[in-house]
């Protein structure tokens, strides 16, 4: 028997090949790795942007909500302006729509208590039916729309009321499912934005870095 | 072709004049016959009356005629033409297609016109021709003659049509007219106003009841053969006191929409429709007496055709009640049609000794 | 074997041993990927990428590689090249990554590509083997562009992304966009090749 055909050769080739293969792999992560994440930056901005119209930069506030095995990382978006000055909330709600889970970034206005916008960023909902909820005659009706005392929705009727929005006719579950998703998110982060405004979280890159020196100027 | 083949289509024909051929009707059985002795010598079934696959259709035709009239009285002349569409597409579907793979042309047996017309009876009045053209060649085309034709055909051509439209045009097929203001056959109800929604649909999405004696009648929205149940109901038993529909499948579906359905009402009433709304609702009365009861796609034996209809209706109640879709008539039909090979072979009487030795006929 | 012209190893993958409309290999990524042109095109050159270098590289080692451990070693260097065809596409063209989403990694289990290095790459030599698996991939390209082709106009009435028709003028078929389109499209697209393909050699006879 040759070495090749012994369990040490099987071994021998599997493991020069498994480490070959990885460690190419390992090097063209490394290389590629920056553009990625910068296409994922990218994309989280321009989301937010596009639902805190007022904002010029945002900062990224992580969270710790529920207690135990409900623990969930979450995080909201503080959007400010040039001054620094928050104008708004941008956070992701996700919830089940009528084919798989609906992704959504949403942005708050808490002095107004009003949305400032709204865009689907992932769904499967069936073409040319549920998947009106991620184009701009849907997502538009959520722009100015009160968040007290919830979201609600009325069929085949204009909105009567300022906290009210119109399902798509034919697609009421995706619709509906938009609805609830922001209704459950809102409330769940509320208390967090709420904090967030009485003590501000100072964490994240940019800010940090302008934030900081700032104080020291009146100091002086 | 070659030889190979010719055997397997005698098989074929064979096999798919067997699955037919149980209970009265007796659609077109090619057997293979031989003379002896002056004596015709040929394959079961042997039955020796005088129906016939054009005679079945045709009364099915017949029994379909109080659907079609209430359907153009509640709908004006916009139902006619529907009607009048799928069924001119159909008949010239299946022409193309028969001439299409060199076989004899079966047009006047009558089984694409009623495909053409239960299409059409499933479809909402303000539904575009052009896509009722659609439905139409693709229930004929494959959704029979792909498989080789009348008898061959695993599932409802009617329903498949009726399933690729749905899927087509999710909008239009969801699309429903109210009944129009009575003012005469020439009315034609407007097709930019989205109005009415079905019973099925207020009950599932608003929670709101209709009340039942409208959907009895037919003078509620829904799609041109679903409305009025008293109609189908006429049809339905005119073919049951001509034999033709097994009473097992309609009793069976029905039943246990009812039952099953009922159940939930039982256990909340504000919350589920009652056993009545259910039966009378959507396409439960047309798929009962007039989809369910296909000859072809329905199981041969007694045991099997209880487990079909039973099946459809379990299903069609858990759509309605738990789905996402208002309706489930359509596709639990259709799941069960996928089981019908399976139901025929499992619930075959046994012959008397059978099991007891090995020898048993091979294959099947 | 030997016989067998380069040019017909090539050849013979588009069409002759076209992996998804003659072998039937590969029809999860031929099917759950076809709605749009774009689509089927980047996820055949992603799969021809990767069946072209996992060939040439399993030609090279084939004398070296245990027959008992081939399998798992083929699909170790597979996995590779498909990882890398994956960051790859993530880096430079997120918006195609986003649309084939977990299909990507999922041509691991293309056996399109494991049926080539299984039954060509390990018997022959570097050049026969990725003449072969390019011919394979371009068949297999081939194929999905025309069904994507197909399922697009019909059920989004544009073409490579450009709008053929406006919605007033073709209400499009939603059915072909759906999964349900891809069965029906690729099984009437094989059909009717086989009818023309027995048309001929009934004529032959």
């Amino acid at each position: 028997m040759s070495f090749k055909e012994s369990s040490a050769g099987m071994i021998t080739v599997m493991t020069v090949v498994a480490i070959i293969v990885g460690s190419i792999l390992a090097g063209f992560y490394q290389m590629v790795s920056p553009r990625i994440e910068a296409n994922r930056l990218a994309e989280e901005k321009r989301a937010i942007f596009s639902v805190l119209p007022e904002a010029k930069d945002y900062v990224t506030i992580d969270l710790e909500v529920g207690e135990g095995d409900d623990k969930e990382s979450l995080m909201i978006f503080r959007g400010v302006d040039d001054d620094n000055a928050p104008v708004g909330y941008a956070f992701v709600s996700e919830g089940p729509g009528f084919a798989a889970a609906i992704v959504m970034m949403v942005g708050l206005n808490i002095n107004t208590e009003e949305l400032t916008g709204m865009k689907v960023l992932e769904q499967i909902e069936t073409p040319g039916l549920g998947n009106k909820i991620a184009m701009e005659p849907f997502e538009s009706q959520f722009r100015g729309l009160k968040i007290k005392p919830a979201i609600t929705y009325i069929k085949n009727k204009k909105p009567e009321s300022d906290n009210q929005i119109q399902a798509i006719t034919g697609a009421t579950i995706s619709s509906v499912a938009i609805v609830k998703a922001l209704n459950k998110t809102i409330k769940v982060l509320m208390p967090f934005i709420l904090e967030d405004i009485r003590n501000p979280v100072v964490i994240e890159r940019q800010v940090e870095e302008e934030a900081v020196p700032e104080p020291k100027e009146e100091e002086k | 072709m070659s030889d190979d083949n010719k055997d397997k289509e005698n098989l074929e024909a064979k096999e798919g004049g067997e699955a037919k051929a149980a209970p009265k009707p007796t659609p077109p059985v090619k057997k293979q016959e031989m003379v002896i002795d002056g004596l015709i010598v040929s394959s079961s079934p042997h039955l020796l009356n005088e129906e016939s696959v054009p005679k079945v259709m045709h009364n099915v035709i017949v029994a379909l005629f109080p659907v079609c009239a209430v359907s153009i009285y509640v709908y004006g002349l916009r139902a006619l033409i529907l009607l009048f569409v799928c069924l001119f597409t159909s008949l010239v579907t299946e022409y193309l297609c028969r001439r299409f793979m060199k076989k004899p042309v079966t047009l006047y047996d009558g089984s694409a016109a009623i495909t053409g017309i239960l299409l059409a009876l499933t479809l909402p009045p303000a539904f575009p021709l052009l896509g009722a053209v659609l439905g139409s060649v693709f229930a004929i085309a494959v959704g029979k003659q792909i498989f080789g034709g009348l008898g061959l055909n695993i599932f409802n051509p009617a329903l498949l049509g009726r399933a690729f439209l749905m899927a087509t045009y999710p909008v239009l097929t969801t699309t429903w007219s109210d009944p129009i203001e009575w003012s005469g056959l020439f009315t034609m109800p407007s097709l930019e106003v989205v109005t009415g929604a079905t019973p099925l649909a207020l009950m599932k999405f608003e929670g709101i009841t209709s009340e039942l004696f409208p959907m009895f009648m037919g003078s509620v929205s829904g799609s041109l053969g679903e409305t009025s149940a008293v109609a189908i109901l006429i049809g339905g038993l005119f073919l049951r006191y001509k034999g033709y529909i097994n009473w097992k499948l309609p009793l069976g579906f029905l039943g246990t929409i009812f039952i099953f359905g009922g159940l939930f009402y039982l256990v909340d009433p504000s919350k589920y429709p009652s056993p009545l709304f259910q039966v009378l609702s959507g396409g439960a009365m047309l798929g009962a007496w007039f989809m369910i009861t296909d000859m072809v796609t329905s199981p041969v034996t007694a045991r099997g055709q209880w487990i079909f209809a039973i099946g459809a209706g379990v299903i069609t109640v858990i759509i309605r009640l738990f789905g996402g879709l208002p309706e489930g008539v359509m596709y639990s039909i259709l799941f069960m049609n996928a089981f019908v090979p399976l139901l025929n072979r499992y619930t075959r009487p046994k012959v008397f000794g059978e099991g007891m030795s090995e020898v048993q006929e091979s294959g099947r | 074997m030997a016989s067998r012209s380069l040019y017909s190893e090539f050849t013979k993958g588009i069409w002759k041993e076209n992996p998804v409309i003659i072998l039937l290999l590969g029809m999860c990524p031929a099917l759950a990927v076809s709605n749009s042109a774009v689509n089927g095109l980047a996820m055949g050159l992603a799969s021809t990428f990767v069946v072209v270098s996992a060939s040439s590289i399993v030609s090279i080692i084939r004398r070296l590689v245990p027959a008992q451990v081939r399998i798992p070693t083929y699909i170790v260097i597979i996995a590779g090249f498909v990882t890398l065809a994956d960051l790859f596409l993530k880096a430079y063209f997120p918006a195609v990554a986003k649309s084939l989403g977990p299909y990507v990694p999922l041509i691991v289990v293309n056996c399109m590509i494991m049926g080539r290095a299984e039954f060509f790459a390990s018997k022959h030599t570097l050049l026969p083997a990725i003449v072969d698996a390019f011919g394979t991939g371009i068949g297999f390209t081939w194929v999905l562009v025309v069904v994507g082709v197909v399922r697009e106009i019909l059920g989004s009435g544009s073409i490579f992304n450009v709008m053929l028709m406006s919605e007033d003028v073709f209400t499009p078929w939603v059915v072909m966009i759906l999964p349900a389109g891809a069965f029906i499209s690729l099984g009437l697209m094989i059909g009717i090749i086989n009818y023309f393909k027995n048309l001929k050699a009934e004529r032959a006879k």
